[in-house]
């Protein structure tokens, strides 16, 4: 643990009340990490405060003695975007939780960024309303987390992402100063800024209040478990539907292991042993949405399908997005520890990528469980270890490689959990030096003290070493399809 | 002053260098169907035509994504998206003039199906751009989900030509609508608000929902089944179902309400593109009509957005910008005749101290596009 300046320390204590600023060290530790718990870092303090205008406040106190800062949600984040800096400050926006407004006329919701993804709903489901990007741990993970990663979910296929779903933004940035980015509609005047702000992962500044769309809940929802042969089978089943015209809500992928997972934590009815498991909802007007199911039930056959289960009722219903949902915690249940990663490939290529990560895990003799969004390519490997028997650093080996195989193959490092911490130092294995170096002039113009959660997102020679890996040339521009100067 | 050089840049290549090799101020100019829109533009020394730097670059039909340059007008894009039964899903008015899809992209411009498909802000998922140094940069990339690094392909979503060439785009496809269909209620814009809100509590899910010419249009896309009748029982024995050259007719005539009377001198006339609350838009442009003379006018009764002919009368537009700004909306000047000086923009968001750094960040000559956001910055 680091000291911070006596100074600062009292202006913090002043802003927020010294009760609201800990520095205790058994405190401290339990923001050392976020869900991506492999990183560790005990913070010099962590701040509590309970507005907008305290948030600012205690900002504007780190702007004047160079102190940084990391806003931190929940602390669901996967890829180590809310890790502390040991001589900076961990600001929580958990207490600002209150849901400003709810206009089911205008169909929006104004939030604190404390507020939990799931909470938005409840609020918003006495009108017939509710808000669409649904990541699985939506139980706890806050709008600001979300905003701040551009979380998705198993429905954004259809629906989009956080940042197709945020109207404005209220930003505290890194010198204090309040800013709206954004508007009450969609109509939009100079660049984007909001856009920028959303997914930049905590280094632009912190949300302190987010305005949301919010939909109409459809009217009909189908759901269906079909399981297959092959993963190859799965596959084409997708590419099927989403070549018949057809946008389905979700369409989520499970392999053998991770169905073997989540059988054994919530015992969802899933077959054990098939090799492929497919979820398909589809939802919208009653008969739009009948004529289509028939149609995905028809493309399922076609595919050699050996079960198909459609859910009866929203229990049914309910109990096969628990087998899903549950599946990533629950590898638990079949190894001691994982590693978690999120690239994206294009949704053609997902037989290949499988069939090519199910073969690099057997050459380093280690399990790796697949349960992904299958709809839009987003992988979520999930790389079986056991620390104790010092297997970590060839998992985290594997796990990095996974990823860029992901770039490989024309996608991407990550679809959904965001670079932060985890994936800074492959950044360029994606971007070449002109794009880094483009991401790096805009987070200046945001914060050209560099306060704003340093060290994520953008590789640094701290982290990375000197030289940053290679970067490799997309596909299409090894092919000569694109071109780069 | 001097004639302004005329570039046509036929490659990446080419419009690197035309930046590189060039050192005064530069106008970046599309097929010019915004070319009077936003600020008036300062005279330039380079005119940088991206007309020539067109074409698809790679379609991947199974992952319904599609690389094109920017300068590729969108009609005729679309039209070969058609082929496999995709399109980028954009109707903004502009697209049937020529619009190209950088130019679409640099003006923010949307149609009255952003009520589902979203702006081309959420269908736009990789860029390259150029910036004021020859300096090329990738953002996004050919995936649909991608959360790797900023999204500064946000950045030069409404730009107008400042901070960066758009030269190429990476879009989001949607499948071809099986049909589309529109119910029309004939009614006064306070009426018709009050039924496009009984539409949007119901289950149908409309795609478009506007209002323009003295009646409510509400579009449907979707398999052709019971969806519109269900829509016109709703709407109550008035509403009537259009057939598909009234259809097309009636979605033709506010196009062309949107795309105003055109920037022509004897026209002293000019477009307004208002947002604000749905709840809030037709009181507005109530005000609008009664005080400032507005005509032309076309609501989105679902999105907020609206577009309205004002007298081109630095007066009346400062006027109308106040209007807009009093209810938490926003406005921007389109179209309007050469040589009007009416104010372009409302007051200044908040952040335009951020938008200015980004500027000093990325041009900090300020070579591209000087005056678009004038006074801002
Ligand atoms: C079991 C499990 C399942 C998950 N499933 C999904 C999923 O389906 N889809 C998905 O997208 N993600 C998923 N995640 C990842 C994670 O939940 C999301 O990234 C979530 O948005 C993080 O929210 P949080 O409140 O926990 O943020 P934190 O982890 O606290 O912070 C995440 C990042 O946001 C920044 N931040 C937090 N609040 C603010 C703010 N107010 N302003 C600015 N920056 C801020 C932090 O600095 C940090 O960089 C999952 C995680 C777990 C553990």
């Amino acid at each position: 643990m680091t000291r911070i300046d006596a100074t600062a320390q009292r202006g913090f204590d002043r802003v927020l009340g010294a009760e609201n600023v800990i520095s205790d060290r058994a405190r401290l530790r339990s923001y050392e990490c976020d869900g991506l718990t492999g990183y560790r870092v005990i913070p010099a303090l962590v701040l509590l405060p309970r507005t907008a205008e305290q948030v600012a406040a205690a900002v504007r106190v780190c702007a004047e003695h160079g102190i940084t800062f990391v806003a931190r949600g929940a602390g669901t984040g996967l890829s180590g975007g809310a890790l502390p800096v040991a001589d900076g400050v961990v600001i929580s926006l958990q207490r600002l939780r209150r849901v400003l407004a709810v206009d089911p006329v205008d169909r929006l919701a104004v939030l604190e960024p404390g507020v939990t993804n799931l909470e938005i709903t409840k609020a918003a489901a006495p009108y017939g309303l509710y808000y669409a990007p649904d990541p699985s741990s939506q139980q706890v993970c806050t709008i600001g987390g979300n905003v701040a990663e551009n979380s998705g979910g198993a429905h954004c296929l259809k629906y989009g992402f956080t940042t197709n779903h945020v109207l404005a933004l209220e930003v505290v940035l890194a010198d204090g100063s309040v800013v709206t980015l954004g508007g009450d509609t969609t109509e939009q005047l100079g660049p984007d800024l909001r856009g920028v702000f959303l997914g930049s992962e905590g280094t632009l500044g912190i949300a302190t209040k987010v305005t949301v769309r919010l939909l109409r809940t459809p009217e009909a929802v189908r759901t269906l478990l079909a399981d297959f042969p092959s993963v190859a089978a799965a596959g084409e089943v997708v590419s099927d539907i989403i070549a018949g015209g057809i946008v389905p809500a979700a369409v989520e992928m499970m392999d053998t292991l991770a169905i073997e997972a989540a059988e054994a934590a919530v015992c969802a009815g899933y077959t054990l042993g098939v090799p492929a498991a497919l979820v398909v909802e589809l939802d919208g007007p009653a008969q739009e949405c009948h004529n289509q199911f028939e149609r995905v039930k028809a493309i399922c056959e076609a595919h050699g399908c050996t079960r198909l289960h459609i859910a009866a009722d929203a229990e049914e219903r309910a109990a096969i997005w628990r087998g899903r949902k549950s599946a990533f915690a629950a590898v638990g249940r079949i190894s001691p520890d994982y590693f978690v990663q999120d690239g994206v490939v294009p949704r053609t290529r997902l037989a290949e990528v499988l069939s090519r990560i199910g073969e690099m895990g057997e050459a380093v003799g280690l399990r790796v469980a697949n349960v992904f969004h299958a709809g839009d390519g987003n992988l979520h490997p999930l790389v079986l270890y056991d620390a104790s028997a010092g297997e970590t650093a060839r998992a985290e080996k594997l796990s990095a490689e996974i990823a860029e195989l992901c770039v490989e193959l024309g996608g991407s490092l990550s679809g959904e959990h965001g670079i932060g911490t985890d994936k800074a130092c492959s950044m360029p294995k994606m971007f070449s030096e002109a794009d880094l170096e483009l991401m790096g002039r805009v987070r200046d113009a945001f914060d050209p003290g560099g306060l704003c959660n340093p060290g994520k997102l953008l590789p640094t020679p701290r982290l990375c070493g000197e030289r940053p890996g290679k970067y490799r040339p997309h596909p299409l521009e090894a092919a000569g399809v694109i071109e780069r100067l | 002053m001097t004639i302004a050089t005329v570039l046509r840049p036929t490659s990446l290549a080419e419009a690197a260098a035309a930046l590189a090799d060039t050192t005064g101020s530069v106008r970046i100019v599309g097929a010019g169907t915004a070319a009077d829109w936003a600020g008036s533009p300062e005279p330039a020394d380079v005119v940088l035509s991206t007309t020539a730097l067109t074409g698809v670059i790679v379609h991947n039909p199974g992952d319904m994504t599609v690389a094109v340059r920017a300068g590729t007008p969108l009609r005729e894009l679309n039209a070969m998206l058609a082929v496999h039964g995709q399109r980028v899903a954009s109707d903004a008015a502009r697209v049937d003039l020529g619009a190209t899809i950088g130019g679409l992209v640099a003006t923010a411009d949307a149609g009255p199906s952003a009520l589902v498909y979203g702006c081309l802000r959420d269908l736009v998922i990789g860029a390259t751009v150029m910036l004021a140094d020859g300096t090329v940069a990738r953002t996004g990339g050919h995936v649909i989900k991608n959360v790797a690094g900023y999204d500064l392909a946000k950045l030069v979503h409404g730009c107008h030509g400042t901070l960066a060439l758009i030269a190429e785009l990476v879009l989001r496809l949607h499948p071809l609508p099986g049909a589309t269909s529109t119910v029309r209620l004939i009614g006064s814009l306070a009426d018709s608000a009050e039924a496009a809100r009984a539409v949007l509590a119901s289950p149908l899910e409309p795609v478009a929902c506007e209002w323009s010419n003295g009646a409510l249009l509400v579009r449907l896309a979707g398999t052709p089944g019971a969806l519109p009748a269900r829509l016109a029982t709703l709407l109550g024995s008035a509403a009537r179902r259009l057939d598909a050259a009234e259809q097309e007719a009636a979605w033709a005539a506010h196009a062309a309400l949107v795309a105003g009377p055109g920037s022509r001198p004897h026209v002293d006339r000019a477009v307004l593109r208002v947002g604000a609350r749905p709840s809030r838009l037709p009181a507005v442009i109530a005000e609008l009509t009664s005080e400032l003379g507005a005509t032309g006018v076309t609501a989105g009764l679902a999105t907020g957005v609206g577009t309205v002919t004002l007298p081109a009368d630095p007066d009346v537009v400062a006027r109308a910008h106040q209007l807009v700004y009093g209810v938490g909306g926003s406005s921007m000047l389109r179209s309007r005749p050469p040589g009007c000086v009416a104010p372009a923009w409302g007051p200044a968001p908040s952040a335009i101290e951020v938008l200015r750094a980004v500027q000093a960040e990325l041009d900090p000559r300020g070579r591209l596009g000087a005056g678009r956001f004038h006074p801002w910055m």
